[in-house]
């Protein structure tokens, strides 16, 4: 005996699908339970693997992390993924805190990511829901990691999210919120935790060589949400040259400077 | 050749301006006071008995309901642009007919050489129908006709306007000149006394026999009798002379302005009217098929002028936008004393072209990515909404921005391998001061905002010196990576010039 797949399972809990294909049932809008959306990849083998591809396009995901954890590095390996192959995307900055030597040394072609620096959280809201509306943006990152109250991002509560999972939807736009804490809740399709596990220190110069940390799958509804992938950031070469002798900085000695 | 013609321009002017005075008796007045004459009736104010000329007393007298309006040249003047635009946007040849004095001053009319029309027409009658209608949707009650020259199609426009009110249209046919104007009467022609009192003389009152008489003599020696003007009217009436060509325009600009009646010091207020100008404005650079990415804005009170430039990322003819900026702007910088006059004018420009890359994924498109850029520089602010720049600038905090466009080359450097993971910075703006304790020149302890207590591990110092040369840029640094005992990993600096330290940047 053959066991039902889950769409079909779906699909007689729901009903049929009215012969209209402009008129889409809010749970495929919102859930995605009987159509695999395509998926937008991340550059990084493990965590494609642990998404099954990426970050689904047309959902609202979200990347959680305390500071340190490589959530922005995660974030912008997507975009740098999304605007290499040409698509355009856009970065609602509500902490001010976009470098853009890091976006490019990422990877990220400046010239097809919208930055959006320094607004309030109730204008980044806005602005999301008009980048969704526009169409033709892959990728939009929500960015709450800091400027934002952690009360004040939880306190937006259902009607945002599922207006903005709902935006996504129609614009077939992958919207990831990058956060502390995860306050999407159940109106993510996907959620993705990080920890950092290991710093990396050279010694010999000292050189801060890199982070290692773990991406954890906290929520998958379009999959099974199980699993882990290591991650190794690696600090880009920028241009610092050696460091200077110790001792010979910030008037040498061992005082105390506040 | 077309005529589009408006009968009472003053009147219309004001009930474009104010659309709550459509349908009411109004009069425009020259000046208020007792010797007040009216310039220029409602339709409905003519139904009811008030006529050009007339004293003010007199008119209240015929119509109690009368509403009353002193003239604005600024409204008047918007109202004859408008015409002008709407005959534009059937051709590029159009001009003002010269405007006429006495009983006939509030008239305005522009004349169109179709025969080189903007876009592909159906037929005369289907241009003289869209002209009207182009005209009824910027709020004037315009009629329209084509004939075959400039003073037959103005007579047939007059006629038309008698006849069947605003919105009206006529078309003369080639060799239905003569039967047109038989029945009409000769002073329609404008004659001045001398030629009025010949043709009274000859008992000519209608216009069929007049033409009948240049038909059977010559009409050189009719010309000696009225004058070469009146028989080369004459002759362009019957379709037989030569029409002087229109030049074609090209100026772009739009104007429109409003003056109030009172000085309004409130911004409530002012925006409501600001709305309807607005509306007005984008309504007639939209008729031309423009929008625009800058609007010059004055206010003016009493002898003062406060001129200001608003911009967008992208020429939008969207109200919503635009008048969203212009709240934004007055609410930043109010005006200094209550505004009697607003003045807007843009130069139109056309909106983008939606012309796609063949080999790159579509993305959004250009003419509505121009208008959700202006949308958020409107909802954010305009310094705020941008490409990313890497700032050409040793500064370790230094960031730029650009103005989004992507479909230029590609300018990212070098990409990283194939599953490089790059460990990626977020600024902090300001830099956050910490309180550092020192060992041999290394930090051991850091109490700040974010990152507190032990250091675990360090590396550095990097110098960064720069702006030497500047007293207000002059920048040193010595920067470390430092990473925390609460888990944190934090660049760290110390600013030579400000003796302090800082945080300026989380690795995240």
């Amino acid at each position: 005996m053959v066991a039902p797949r889950a769409g079909s399972l779906t699909r007689s809990a729901l009903g049929e699908f009215p012969p209209n294909p402009t008129i889409i049932h809010p749970l495929v809008r919102l859930g995605g339970l009987s159509e695999a959306p395509a998926r937008l990849p991340t550059g990084l083998d493990p965590v494609d693997r642990l998404l099954e591809g990426g970050f689904p396009r047309g959902r609202l995901s979200e990347i959680s992390g305390p500071v340190s954890s490589g959530r922005t590095s995660l974030a912008l390996a997507l975009a740098a993924a999304a605007t290499r192959a040409g698509e355009v995307a856009a970065w609602l900055d509500v902490a001010n805190a976009f470098d853009p030597a890091s976006a490019q040394a990422a990877g990220i072609d400046l010239d097809r990511l919208l930055w959006i620096r320094d607004s309030r959280l109730r204008e980044a809201l806005e602005g999301a829901e008009r980048l969704l509306a526009a169409q033709g943006f892959v990728l939009v990152v929500l960015d709450l990691c800091r400027g934002v109250e952690p009360g004040a991002a939880r306190a937006l509560g259902t009607p945002t999210w599922l207006r903005l999972a709902r935006a996504a939807a129609a614009s077939g736009t992958a919207l990831v919120v990058l956060g502390r804490d995860r306050f999407v809740g159940s109106h993510a399709a996907l959620a993705v935790d990080l920890r950092a596990t290991r710093l990396r220190f050279a010694t010999s110069p000292e050189w801060l060589e890199g982070l290692e940390t773990r991406v954890v799958l906290a929520r998958h509804r379009l999959g099974s949400a199980e699993g882990f992938a290591p991650v190794h950031w690696k600090v880009p070469p920028l241009a610092r040259g050696m460091p200077l002798r110790a001792g010979s900085a910030c008037g040498g000695g061992g005082a105390s400077a506040s | 050749m077309a005529c589009l013609f408006v009968p009472d321009l003053p009147a219309a002017a004001e009930v474009r301006a104010h659309p709550e005075l459509a349908g009411l008796p109004l009069a425009i007045v020259s000046e208020w006071g007792p010797r007040a004459t009216v310039l220029s009736v409602s339709p409905a104010a003519a139904r009811a008995g008030v006529h050009r000329g007339s004293a003010l007393a007199h008119a209240r007298s015929v119509c109690a309901k009368l509403c009353v309006r002193v003239a604005s040249p600024a409204r008047e003047r918007a109202g004859r642009d408008a015409l002008l635009d709407v005959a534009l946007s059937a051709s590029p040849r159009a001009e003002p007919a010269p405007s006429c004095g006495g009983g006939r001053a509030g008239e305005a009319a522009v004349h169109i050489d179709v025969s080189m029309p903007a876009a592909p027409l159906r037929s005369e009658a289907g241009l003289a129908t869209a002209l009207a209608a182009r005209a009824r949707a910027l709020a004037l009650p315009a009629v329209a006709a084509v004939a075959g020259s400039r003073p037959l199609a103005e007579l047939a426009a007059r006629c038309t306007a008698e006849r069947e009110g605003p919105g009206g249209s006529c078309v003369i046919p080639a060799g239905g000149e003569a039967a047109f104007l038989a029945p009409l009467p000769v002073d329609l022609l404008d004659l001045d006394d001398a030629a009025a009192e010949l043709l009274t003389r000859f008992g000519i009152r209608r216009l069929g026999p007049l033409l009948e008489l240049g038909g059977q003599s010559s009409w050189s020696r009719l010309a000696a009798r009225l004058g070469p003007e009146l028989v080369g009217l004459l002759a362009r009436l019957r379709g037989e002379g030569v029409e002087p060509p229109i030049a074609a325009a090209h100026d772009r600009r739009i104007e429109e302005s409003l003056d109030f009646e009172a000085p309004i010091d409130n911004l409530e207020p002012l925006g409501f009217a600001l709305r309807g100008l607005l509306t007005r404005f984008l309504a007639r650079l939209a008729l031309r098929h423009l929008a625009c990415g800058e609007i010059e804005v004055e206010l003016r009170a009493g002898a003062a002028r406060d001129r200001r430039r608003l911009a967008l990322a992208a020429p939008t003819g969207d109200p919503r936008v635009w008048l969203r900026r212009l709240r934004q702007a007055l609410e930043c910088e109010p005006p200094s004393a209550p505004v009697d006059f607003v003045r807007l004018a843009a130069e139109g420009c056309p909106p983008r072209r939606d012309q796609l890359d063949l080999f790159r994924p579509p993305g959004p498109a250009p003419a509505a990515l121009g208008a959700l850029l202006a949308e958020l520089e409107v909802l954010c602010g305009p310094e705020r909404v941008g490409a990313p720049r890497v700032a050409d600038d040793h500064r370790p905090d230094a960031a730029a921005m650009a103005r989004f466009d992507p479909t230029r080359r590609a300018s990212a450097g070098e990409a990283p391998q194939a599953g490089d993971a790059v460990l990626a910075l977020r600024a902090l703006r300001p830099p956050l001061p910490a309180e550092v304790r020192l060992c041999a020149g290394r930090p051991v302890w850091i109490r700040s905002a974010v990152a507190n207590g032990e250091v675990v591990h360090s590396a550095g110092p990097w110098r960064t010196t720069g702006g030497w040369w500047s007293e207000g840029q002059r920048f040193a640094f010595d920067a470390f990576d430092v990473a925390t005992s609460d888990g944190l990993l934090v660049r760290l600096r110390y600013d030579h010039l400000r003796r302090i330290w800082e945080i300026d940047a989380l690795y995240d």
